[in-house]
Order: C-alpha cells, then structure tokens, then sequence
C-alpha cells in the first residue's frame, strides 16, 4: 500500500518537474517581444564586464609597480649601505652532513666578531636539504683581511665538536663573496670545513 | 605670590600625575606589536627560534628558580600547555639565571621546553625589569597580552585569553 503511495507521490512530482522546466522553455517565446527591452541591459551587462576587467588590469598594474619600486628601492639601498667596491658577503653551505650536525657558527673578520649564528633543528635541515643562507653581508676596504669561523655542533659519534676554518684573502675592487662549505670526508669519517672565495 | 606658587605646583602635581598614568611598564608596551624574534638553546640541548612557532599561541615565560611566583605561575602554565597543546599551545620558559643548571634541576621533570637566557639578551629584547612576565603570543606572532607578577586566580584570566585567542 504505502509502496503505491510512494510510487503515485514520484509520479506526481516528477510531473510537476516537467511541467515546470516545460514552462520555463516558453518563457523566452512568451516574452519574444520583450527582447528589445532585454537587450540594452545585456549591453550594459557587457560594458560592466569590460569596466571590471578594466579595473582588475589596473589594480593589476599598480601591483606590479608596487612591487618593482619595491625591487628598486631594496637594490638602492643594498647599493647604498653595502657599496660593490666595498661589499663583502658570507655564505655558509652544507653537503651531507652526516658526520656533523651543525648547532652554531661564529664569524670573525679581522678579528672582530661580526656574526653568530645558532641553528635550530629545520634551519640545519634546510641547508643539509641544497639551502645556502647569507650569513654576513658588510662593507671592507681593499686589502688583505682574515676571516675566521667557528664551527660547533655535534660530530661523530655524536661528540661535542669544534672546529676553526680560516681564509686569509685580499679584497680588491668590486664585491667579494665567500663560502663556508661544511661536507662529510668519507675517507676518514670526519667532517670537513672548506673556506672559498668566489669571484 | 602664595597663590601663583600653588598653581604652579598643581600644574606639576599634575603633569606627573598624567606621566604616571600614561606610562605603562616597558613590556607591556609591546601589546599589539610583532614579538621580537629570538633563538635560544634549550635546556635539552637544541636551539628554538620563536619565528617557528608561528601558528601557534605562544605562552613566553620569564622567570628564574629564586623567584617564588615565577615558580608558582609556571606550574599554572604548564597545566594549561598541557590541557591545549594538541589545540595549538605552546609554553616557552625561559630562565634568567645565570647558571643553566639551577634551571634545569627546578625544571626537570618539565614537559615544556626551558630556554637559558644567560646573558639576559632576550630578557632585554622584551624589556623585562620584573618577574614573572608573561608574553602571550598570538598565531600571527603579535604580542597579545602582557602579564606581569603572579598571584593565586591569575590564572583564570590567562586561561580565558588562551581560549579566545584558540577562538581566533
């Protein structure tokens, strides 16, 4: 019995469905005359649409000039505070690693501390990972300069372990830029603390 | 003559009375602004910066192991990290003693991570000139609330502002 009902209750909707979608089809024929009317807002429609996508372009525009003096204005003032005769720039880099897992470094140039970093556990992770961090950046004068770093963390056989790796290097005109390279040396289970100079 | 005297000392009174009023101590004048960016080593050995937090309220704690309401607000704190550590809440200690161990032994069972600030860097960096201080951090890494001293109930008021800040 209440299957009958439920049948007859679909039936009835189902027939109001398309009596529905029927009348909607018509619509546009009923109101045939009615287009002239339709169409100008269609046209306004349109005209909106090329407004907003107008609008969109030039907000779109001054972002992007926003973000170029941004630019700009970054490698004025690197110019300006770090001039290229004068600038001088510290990397450090990581192969490997696995004799060493690095806890801090300390920077000395001609003696006088000028960076000291401590890595937590996803900062030495992103260098084991290819990342090279600028660890110094600053302004010397020509001549000969002595860049010392000390290296702290945990070496093999997971030991307290320090170790110095110094440069003795000339700085000439235009920038100069170092790397501190930490790999592992297979042949005699030790880490490696490598000093270049890049020109 | 009299008085003129007399309003030029309640034109002072008056002004010191505004100063006093306006002034709020220096770490709390850090409410609503980024929290200064710091990394320390922790008592178990592995440095944490407060940057990685970020997506997490951050409770930072100064204190040290002579001060008695230090000890007592950061019994509270832990319970608290530990109710909403899985809703995002994390305690950071960190200990002005001038010896790491006097630290370590007062905190040893803790779950919660201890830092040692023996140079009192971070302390300055938060202008820290009374114990205990507690920083409340939000996700964003803005400094939310400012506590400063403990008393019993205090505790309350911290809770209430965690849960707002989860709310966020």
């Amino acid at each position: 019995m209440s299957a009958r009902w439920i049948a007859s209750a679909s039936l009835m909707v189902l027939a109001a469905a398309v009596t529905a979608l029927a009348t909607a089809q018509q619509v546009p024929a009923q109101g045939a005359a009615q287009v002239p009317e339709f169409a100008p807002r269609a046209d306004s429609a349109a005209e909106q649409r090329a407004e907003f996508r107008t609008l969109d372009e030039d907000v779109q525009d001054l972002k992007k000039q926003v973000l170029d003096l941004n630019r700009d204005l970054f490698l004025l003032e690197e110019e300006l505070l770090f001039q290229s005769n004068t600038q001088t720039a510290v990397f450090i880099s990581m192969d490997v690693g696995e004799f060493f897992g690095l806890d801090s470094v300390e920077l000395k140039i001609d003696n006088k501390d000028v960076a000291n970093y401590l890595y937590t556990e996803r900062e030495a992770e992103a260098l084991l990972k290819g990342g090279v961090q600028r660890l110094f950046i600053g302004n010397l004068k020509a001549g000969e300069h002595e860049l010392v770093a000390v290296f702290t963390g945990e070496g093999p056989h997971t030991r307290d372990y320090r170790r110095a790796a110094s440069l003795v290097f000339e700085k000439g005109i235009g920038p100069k830029f170092i790397e501190l390279t930490i790999s592992d040396r297979e042949v005699r289970q030790q880490p490696e603390f490598v000093v270049k100079e890049w020109e | 003559m009299n008085e003129s005297m007399g309003a030029r000392w309640k034109g002072v009174a008056l002004v010191a009375l505004l100063a006093l009023a306006g002034s709020g101590s220096a770490a709390t004048q850090l409410r609503g602004t980024e929290a200064p960016d710091f990394v320390l080593k922790s008592l178990s050995g592995k440095n944490l910066r407060l940057s990685e937090y970020r997506g997490e309220v951050v409770m930072l704690s100064f204190w040290a192991t002579w001060c008695g309401d230090c000890r007592a607000q950061l019994t509270e704190l832990a319970a608290m990290r530990d109710r909403y550590q899985e809703a995002g809440v994390e305690l950071l200690a960190v200990s002005l003693d001038q010896n790491a161990r006097q630290a370590s032994e007062v905190t040893a069972e803790a779950s919660y991570p201890v830092l040692h600030d023996a140079a009192g860097e971070v302390g300055r960096l938060y202008d820290v000139t009374k114990m205990p201080v507690m920083v409340l951090i939000d996700r964003g890494g803005v400094v939310r609330e400012v506590f400063e001293g403990f008393r019993r109930g205090n505790e309350e008021q911290y809770l209430e502002r965690v849960q707002a800040l989860l709310r966020e």
